[in-house]
């Protein structure tokens, strides 16, 4: 495993830290021009410990990536407006299903592609999707597909070597396995339509 | 504000009676842990949004109202990751949906991998 | 406000119900699923007793009991995959 680097290691501490003045009740007394210096102190020393033997685990590349005001009111209009819409619709189609005395249900897994580019991206609608009832994302994999396109050939080239160079060139393309409960349609493009609705789009705007 | 709150619980016991069913009734495991998903997202919500307006008008303790987000946040954290992984753990330990699935693509690739 | 105790008993009568699936369950997986939702309404039994009381410390007790309900299953998922 690689060693953390020092920008990891300081955005672990400092979100250790915002989490330990939330829970022992710091904040608070913050606002209420209170501070209480002490319990302040030992939650940064613990933090920044915490930091220096944890930051490897969650953080490997860009560091620095969320600390950005934009993109920080981008993550904050994902978790209040577009989110819980979809979470909402989603739940109470599942409750539904299930109270449902014919038991309408159609499972089957299939597999989406997703157009994303950095890790934290793919992970976020991993997690939105399965958090989302009525889908679980299974497993994510990286696939090689070739690039359809058509190139007109060289001189003195033939068609087919033409054809044959166009065929080798392949692209890294992410798949998720995606279990649903409702299995509406078995092609991918559509399928993964009707699964990420709007939330592809509200992760491509925060992390893009 | 009480009648808020009251409203806010009602919707959330709902919602986990609804997950309570399902997992009760449902065919296999996979379709099950989709229920407990129903249990863990919108019957954790609404405790919690209740649970807040209700601590911070009605008990004036804004500690108890940090403490119920954070506990808010930190079920919607967590919950996907443990589901994904109890999910892709059952299928790779042999557990197989009783009734025949509509088509099943992660098993197709894994029977080529080997 | 009693009527949260009320809610509050809902909550475990939901979560007794689902002992009948951690009884049944004929896999380990829907005996962990089963017994983390468990686990998950209990709490929120406790939250609405830590809101009818007033005392914050049951607050923290149900943050405990979410992470090692978390914990937990994560575990059993590792343990089923073959990776412990």
């Amino acid at each position: 495993m690689k060693k953390a680097s020092i920008p990891a290691v300081i955005s672990t501490a400092v979100i250790c830290y915002i989490f330990w003045l939330l829970i022992s009740g710091g904040l608070v007394a913050l606002c209420k021009g209170t501070p209480d210096v002490r319990n302040m102190i030992v939650g940064l020393v613990v933090s920044i410990f915490v930091g220096l033997f944890s930051a490897k685990f969650f953080i490997h590349e860009n560091s620095f990536y969320l600390w950005n005001p934009a993109r920080l009111v981008q993550l904050l209009i994902y978790c209040i407006f577009i989110f819980p819409v979809e979470l909402f619709k989603a739940n109470l189609d599942v409750a539904l299903r299930a109270l449902n005395p014919a038991l309408p249900i159609n499972p089957g897994i299939v597999k989406v592609p997703v157009d994303l580019k950095s890790e934290y991206g793919e992970a976020m609608l991993a997690n939105s999707i399965t958090l989302t009832p009525g889908t679980i994302t299974m497993d994510i994999v990286e696939e090689d597909v070739p690039v359809e396109e058509t190139v007109e050939p060289l001189e003195g080239e033939s068609p087919e070597d033409a054809a044959a160079a166009v065929s080798v060139r392949t692209k890294k393309q992410t798949f998720y396995y995606i279990h649903w409960i409702d299995v509406a349609t078995e092609d991918p493009k559509a399928a993964g339509d009707m699964i990420k609705g709007t939330l592809e789009k509200g992760v491509r705007r925060i992390f893009d | 504000m009480r009648i808020v709150v009251d409203i806010l619980i009602v919707i959330s016991i709902f919602f986990a009676f609804a997950g309570v069913v399902g997992m009760l009734r449902m065919p296999d495991s996979f379709t099950r842990m989709q229920s407990s998903t129903n249990i863990a997202t919108m019957g954790v919500l609404g405790v919690i949004i209740g649970g807040a307006v209700y601590a911070a008008f009605g008990l004036h303790e804004p500690e108890m109202v940090v403490k119920l987000l954070v506990l808010g946040v930190f079920y919607i954290i967590t919950n996907p990751i443990s589901g994904h992984a109890i999910c892709r753990g059952a299928y790779k330990h042999g557990v197989r949906p009783k009734k025949e699935m509509k088509c099943d693509k992660y098993g197709e690739d894994m029977v080529e991998d080997k | 406000m009693s009527e949260l105790l009320f809610f509050a008993v809902c909550f475990i009568v939901l979560a007794l119900c689902l002992m009948i699936r951690v009884i049944l369950g004929p896999s380990v997986a829907d005996r962990a699923v089963a017994a983390d939702s468990i686990d998950i309404l209990c709490d929120m039994a406790l939250i609405l007793f830590a809101l009818h009381s007033g005392r914050s410390i049951f607050l923290d007790i149900a943050l405990i009991t979410a992470v090692l309900g978390f914990v937990g299953s994560t575990l059993v998922a590792r343990y089923l995959e073959g990776r412990l």
